[in-house]
């Protein structure tokens, strides 16, 4: 049976390309991620990959400036290795603004969609929301290094907390749009379960806000992380985390610039790089951006 | 000819509140407000009436994608208001639904093939393989390509999104489709291809459907009977060829009297209904339709007319003067209705050539 309207029987068109493919295939989002490759895989092999050990402080050599035989990049107010130390400190940055937009994304998508899915808990769980809004990060630090005791887990607990509200807002807004969408109804009409539904038509069609708020979020945590460290709630002297580092430079600013510079210019790849490979995940993902 | 669907005193009234804290209940919409309706198997039950009449919200009452505030809709004997767990999930199978608007019925994230083959998966028909035979056969049944099963919503028209919504609705062979609407949103001759694309698979697999227009020329084509609907109510019943010839109802006059008709003699025998629809928060007491009524006598603005049997064919109608009111002199059957007749059988000529 032929309708009309059938399109004449054409071959079957080729495959469509695959995520990666589709992912690579702008400059600007091939570049995003190899730098994100390179930033990732430095934090890994940092214990191979640095020249020397972290701690190991060389007073003579305090405050040399980049270009210093032997010191590529310089050494901070201690002495230590520039590139040791922002291997290091890369490790712990990245895996703390991962593990914070990670769990505290979770958390906040657990609870836009569980507002936005089932009215009755809407109020309930949007007041709980505001309460945790009204506090600043800074505050949760205080408080969960007060329990936990300062380091690394008080700051990655804090910041999931801290970032949990804000997801939640985010998702519930995109999901209460596509709750009204026809096709919500029709899954609805079928009779699957409230869980298959949200995962496989509310979810996936409230992505793209999520993916542009994880991924300046992930710049914040970072910020916040480092300022949490500055008041000696996050990693402790003498380990070595960027924005530690760089709060430790400031006092130094005039003399020896590079000590706070070269940590920040370092934050700011980290946070662009990942910011643009945001939005190129966020583009492959979407079916309808496809050519 | 069975009942497949019986419906009795349905009703949806969404309480209207007001205050911040202390919400206290000020009113009312009454936006189903007491119908009755039953639909045989194999048959075509159309809805008509104008914008927020409750057409749709009806619809969505005999699926039960929205609770009753009152009343009962039986299919197959069962009472689906109050189904729930595994004999809802079981009713779900049976009706499905088409949409009016064939751009937001379809998950854009999901290939066509996925979303026709998720009905069944949903109900566990089947594996995978023979799932995906069933959805080749299915975009054939409605005049698509097997390899469209591959591509997103976004790369088809209008038409082909609808036929695609078709699909998903057939792909666990329902017995009741609720079609809100399914081609108000189509251009006029992708209306024809799909109109009787539904048609065709109503004959060849004994669907039943509820079929909501506002198209006059589309449900002449498409109903064996009609209801018509005004401010949430059934206003007449009747079989499309009675209903047409004469129709009983005040209203149900006026709204045929509204089909443009091609005739320059008609002009100035047709009166226009003045005055708009009531707001469904303050319905008119007595009957409905009294405020607009040209008929309207005392008795109406006191007494709600019962819908009831009048004439020979089973036709019914909600007026206490039915049977009294002047006969209009008016040819409701003509005019564009019979350009649209001519138009729909075309398409149907050439479809049956290409098959």
């Amino acid at each position: 049976m032929a309708a009309p309207t059938a399109a004449p029987a054409a071959a079957a068109p080729p495959r469509r390309p695959g995520l990666m493919k589709r992912l690579l295939r702008e400059p600007v989002a091939a570049l995003a991620f190899l730098v994100v490759a390179l930033l990732v895989g430095a934090a890994l092999l940092a214990p191979w990959l640095a020249p020397t050990d972290p701690f190991d402080n060389n007073l003579g050599a305090a405050m040399a400036v980049p270009g210093t035989p032997g010191l590529p990049l310089g050494a901070d107010s201690q002495g230590r290795d520039m590139i040791t130390r922002l291997l290091f400190g890369l490790r712990i940055t990245l895996m703390m603004g991962l593990a914070a937009v990670l769990l505290g994304g979770l958390g906040g998508a657990v609870v836009g969609f569980a507002a936005a899915f089932y009215s009755r808990v809407d109020g309930l769980l949007m007041r709980l929301m505001d309460v945790l809004l009204s506090f600043p990060a800074i505050l949760f630090g205080l408080a969960i290094a007060a329990i936990l005791g300062p380091g690394i887990p008080a700051v990655v607990l804090a910041l999931s907390v801290a970032t949990v509200p804000l997801m939640a807002r985010i998702v519930r807004g995109a999901a209460l749009v596509v709750m009204r969408q026809d096709y919500i109804e029709a899954a609805r009409a079928t009779g699957m379960s409230d869980a298959r539904l949200i995962l496989r038509h509310l979810a996936p069609n409230c992505l793209s806000p999520v993916f542009v708020f994880a991924t300046l979020r992930f710049g914040q945590v970072i910020l916040l992380g480092s300022a949490l460290s500055f008041l000696g709630l996050g990693a402790q002297p003498p380990v070595a985390e960027l924005g530690a580092m760089a709060s430790e430079g400031r006092n130094f600013l005039f003399f020896a610039p590079h000590i706070a510079v070269i940590p920040c210019g370092l934050i700011f790849v980290v946070v662009l790089a990942f910011n643009l490979l945001g939005d190129a995940l966020r583009d492959a993902l979407d079916p309808r951006l496809r050519v | 000819m069975t009942r497949l669907l019986e419906v009795e005193g349905l009703a949806k009234h969404y309480p209207v509140k007001r205050g911040l804290i202390l919400q206290k209940q000020v009113g009312a919409v009454r936006a189903v407000d007491g119908v009755s309706f039953h639909l045989d198997r194999g048959e075509t039950l159309a809805l008509v009436g104008e914008s927020g009449c409750g057409k749709s919200t009806t619809a969505r009452l005999v699926l039960r994608l929205i609770e009753p505030s009152a009343g009962r809709v039986r299919f197959q004997g069962q009472d689906v208001t109050q189904a729930r767990g595994a004999a809802l999930r079981a009713l779900r199978r049976q009706m499905q639904i088409v949409f009016q608007d064939p751009y937001a019925s379809l998950n854009p994230r999901l290939t066509v093939g996925d979303a026709i083959a998720e009905p069944m998966a949903v109900h566990g028909l089947g594996d995978a393989a023979s799932r995906r035979a069933r959805v080749q056969e299915l975009l054939r049944l409605v005049g698509l390509q097997p390899f469209h099963a591959e591509r997103y919503p976004h790369e088809f028209s209008g038409g082909q999104r609808q036929r695609i919504g078709i699909a998903r609705a057939l792909s666990v062979e329902p017995e009741l489709v609720v079609c809100d609407e399914p081609v108000s949103a189509l251009d006029v001759s992708i209306q024809a291809q799909v109109v009787n694309l539904m048609k065709d698979l109503q004959a060849r697999l004994g669907l039943s459907y509820l079929f909501i227009a506002h198209d006059l020329a589309v449900v002449k084509h498409m109903a064996d009977r009609i209801a018509v609907m005004y401010l949430g109510a059934v206003m007449e019943v009747g079989g499309k060829h009675a209903l047409f010839a004469k129709p009983l109802h005040p209203y149900t006059r006026a709204l045929l009297a509204a089909i443009p008709h091609p005739d320059p003699a008609r002009r100035g025998r047709v009166t226009p209904l003045g005055g708009d629809v009531p707001s469904p928060m303050a319905v008119p007491p007595g009957c409905r339709f009294h405020t607009r009524c040209p008929f309207a006598q005392e008795r109406c603005k006191a007494e709600v007319p019962a819908l009831r049997p009048v004439g020979a064919e089973g036709q019914q109608v909600a007026c206490h003067f039915a049977e009294a009111l002047p006969d209009p002199g008016l040819d409701y059957t003509g005019g564009l209705t019979e350009a649209a007749a001519k138009r729909l059988a075309l398409y149907d000529a050439a479809r049956r050539r290409a098959a």
